[in-house]
């Protein structure tokens, strides 16, 4: 059964090839009324919110009630990023990116095939298995507030949604806010370390690798529904990554550009480092030496 | 899994380049925001200073104002090795293949071919939309890359070295002879149209104009959109804002993302989000992106960006040296990081003075860089554009890649033919109702000049 599978899995892959020197990919169908309904919502929800946001920032700079100061300019960190990993590093991107022109993106292509209806529940599934973490995650970070919210949802979805099938804590105002054991170890004074592209799964760094490898550990041991250790286990993974993929509307080289791994490190690093920004709001900022690349 | 994580620290590329990377030149206290004011009491022939223009060219055409769209449209991806292509450099191997986009009519019916703009590929925001436009009005429609893209250059160019208009033009139209002759059997086309956005509209001109000679494609209407008339000048246009609103060289650039990190960093604190996700950055930029320095800082580092790539692979081909040893060119796994810095800092002026002129000027011979500069006017198929029925244009009164003499020659050179907007700036009216209806009435050969109300 997992051999039928990795078969038509690859088959999947192959399947776009066409002679003559010549690809073709049948690409799933742009639906552009659609989304042009969806971005005039967009649009409004988003300057809604960026009025909102405006007003928060300036709430807490007037009330006084700001933790630490607003960061400056000079409080960024340098533009260089740690990555004493590189040569490795780059090798990993290139069959990563090779890896998924080949097989990953065909195989969620030829996934957004299905309807949406059931993707959404696919995604709603794993996304309410990955809920448990994140309760334990909160409450290692001392989050308890946002730990009970979490334990809401995972209760109300696994009953009310169906084991998980239908995010029905969201209608009921409870969004999704998902966190790991990467942002617990950024919790507890842990910089993201050097730079690590992870096959297959991409950029990361050790701190977010090691999260990472806690997250699915956490999972494995708690082995809901006996999902982790089951007859199916072995397809868990793979239907998880097929589903995040297909929701990513990114590809790599698309901007055909040579400096895809520097920018591509450049803004995932900056990333973490904002979330980490974020978390330690409360405490006062440690000076850093300022040649030190960024994320060690 | 962190998978998406990473992904959407990625689709910050999209996101941030255009929007937040733009969203913080600012500042009261920078010299930038006066000379950029200054130059609006002056009245700038450059347009530069229209806050509107500034605006409409970072949003794009609000989505309430794009014309009716169809429920679908199938897609497909070819990619296809050119029997010419030159030897491909290491660092460019995920650039072996010329990739463009196709969807086709299940009935017979027009091919419309559509370019992209500058450093654009073959599937970009504006050409979705331009293909959701034609093929709902009943078109095969098929997107290419322009052929200043990193991917075309590479698969797809006999120079390797981009930017001239004749060159390109030559090298579009090969591309599309291949492209168009091994489309799915079951195709049917009974006519082809050209069109191109910005750059790709001057492009597509010319493609038209070789056609006239050729007849290998028998190219029907072309029609220009938002195409620049001189494109060396529009581009020493972009440089200016660049200087202006983020400094010259590297260190206004490194300027530019602190401020950025700050102000982003504030905005995360503030908010109650516990991701950096892509509407985090969408709803960031909505909120910082305020003066027009901080507008111009985003449409020059964007077209800074694209000039970084064609700068690089320009040198490598021509092997001119600036930043790429000829004797020595990097490898696959080599780092490039120095690289990018250095050619962040680059204007175009510097790859025409020390890339594109050397080039061009050894294989030409009885030209000069003055030449090589009125080559790359519009001037060039002016003839056809004054007689020729089947070309039209539309452009902005406030595009920003045109000065006023450059419009009106646009205008007096393509009479009735023409259609101008009045608001837009640069691409920031494409897909609206107006632009669409305009654009299929010309395609169609309907145009009977502009309606009331818009500027001649």
């Amino acid at each position: 059964m997992r051999i039928a599978a990795l078969a038509a899995v690859a088959a999947m892959g192959l399947s776009g090839c066409a002679p003559e020197g010549m690809i073709i990919h049948r690409m799933p169908a742009e639906t552009p009324a659609a989304d042009n309904a969806a971005a005039i919502q967009r649009a409004a929800a988003l300057a809604a919110a960026a009025e909102a946001a405006q007003r928060a920032q300036e709430g807490t700079e007037a009330s006084g009630e700001a933790p630490t100061p607003p960061l400056t300019p000079a409080d960024a960190p340098p533009p260089k990023t740690y990555d004493p990993w590189e040569p490795v590093n780059r090798f990993s991107y290139r069959f990563n990116a090779r890896f998924d022109e080949n097989i990953f993106l065909p195989v969620s292509n030829v996934y957004r095939r299905v309807p949406y209806p059931l993707r959404s529940c696919v995604n709603n599934f794993f996304a309410n298995l990955a809920e448990v973490d994140t309760v334990i995650n909160y409450t290692l970070q001392g989050r308890l507030g946002r730990g009970v919210r979490a334990l809401g949802r995972f209760v109300i979805n696994s009953t009310a949604g169906v084991g998980g099938l239908f995010d029905f804590a969201t209608k009921l105002r409870l969004e999704n806010q998902p966190t790991g054991f990467g942002t617990t170890l950024s919790k507890w004074g842990m910089h993201p370390g050097p730079y690590l592209v992870i096959p297959i799964l991409g950029p990361s760094t050790l701190r977010e690798a090691v999260g990472l490898f806690g997250d699915y550990g956490t999972s494995y041991g708690i082995n809901l529904a006996n999902l982790y250790r089951g007859n199916l286990s072995w397809a868990l993974g793979p239907l998880n990554a097929v589903d995040q993929r297909s929701n990513i509307g990114f590809r790599y080289y698309s901007t055909g550009s040579p400096f895809e791994y520097e920018t591509i490190r450049f803004l995932y690093v900056r990333k973490l480092l904002l979330e980490d920004e974020g978390l330690h709001k409360r405490s006062p900022r440690k000076p850093r030496p300022p040649d030190l690349p960024a994320g060690q | 899994m962190r998978l998406s994580a990473l992904f959407f620290a990625s689709a910050g590329l999209a996101v941030m380049a255009p929007a937040a990377f733009a969203n913080d030149t600012v500042l009261a206290d920078d010299p930038a925001d006066h000379v950029i004011a200054s130059q609006e009491v002056s009245g700038p022939a450059t347009g530069l200073a229209d806050s509107a223009a500034l605006r409409a060219t970072v949003y794009g055409t609000p989505p309430q104002d794009i014309a009716p769209m169809p429920a679908k449209v199938p897609l497909l991806e070819i990619n296809m090795h050119m029997p010419w292509a030159r030897p491909v450099p290491d660092v460019f191997w995920f650039d072996r293949d010329l990739r463009v986009w196709f969807s086709s009519q299940d009935k017979p019916a027009p091919l419309a071919i559509v370019i992209s703009g500058t450093g654009g590929d073959g599937n970009t925001a504006v050409l979705s939309t331009l293909r959701g436009a034609l093929y709902g009005a009943g078109y095969h429609v098929l997107t290419m890359p322009s052929p200043t893209f990193p991917g075309f250059i590479v698969s797809a160019s006999t120079t390797g070295v981009a930017g001239d208009l004749v060159q390109d033009g030559h090298d579009l139209y090969s591309a599309m002879q291949r492209v168009v002759a091994s489309l799915p059997g079951k195709v049917r086309i009974t006519d082809i149209d050209i069109l191109g956005y910005s750059l790709g509209g001057a492009n597509a001109g010319v493609v038209k104009s070789i056609d006239s000679s050729e007849h290998k494609l028998n190219i029907h209407r072309v029609v220009m959109i938002e195409p620049p008339v001189s494109l060396f000048a529009s581009v020493e246009r972009l440089d200016r804002l660049f200087a202006l609103s983020i400094g010259s060289g590297d260190a206004g650039v490194e300027r530019l993302y602190q401020k950025i990190y700050a102000q982003l960093a504030n905005l995360y604190r503030a908010s109650d989000r516990v991701r950096v996700d892509e509407n985090f950055l969408l709803t960031a930029a909505a909120a910082v992106l305020n003066s027009d320095a901080e507008f111009s800082a985003a449409i020059a580092l964007t077209f800074r960006i694209d000039l970084m790539n064609m700068f690089f692979a320009g040198d490598l081909y021509a092997g001119t040296g600036v930043v790429v040893d000829p004797a020595h060119p990097p490898k696959v796994g080599d780092s490039l990081e120095r690289t990018q810095q250095i050619l962040r800092g680059k204007p175009f002026s510097e790859y025409f003075t020390k890339v594109f002129a050397p080039y061009y000027l050894k294989r030409r011979p009885f030209s000069t860089p003055e030449s090589l500069i009125a080559e790359n006017r519009l001037d060039i198929i002016a003839d056809a554009l004054r007689n020729d029925p089947d070309y039209y244009v539309q452009t902005n009164s406030d595009d920003l890649i045109l000065d006023k003499t450059e419009l009106a020659w646009l205008v007096t050179t393509l009479g009735p033919k023409i259609a101008v907007y009045d608001h837009g700036g640069h691409l920031g009216n494409i897909g609206d109702r107006r632009q669409v209806a305009d654009m299929l009435d010309m395609l169609a050969g309907r145009w009977r000049g502009a309606a009331p109300g818009i500027a001649p």
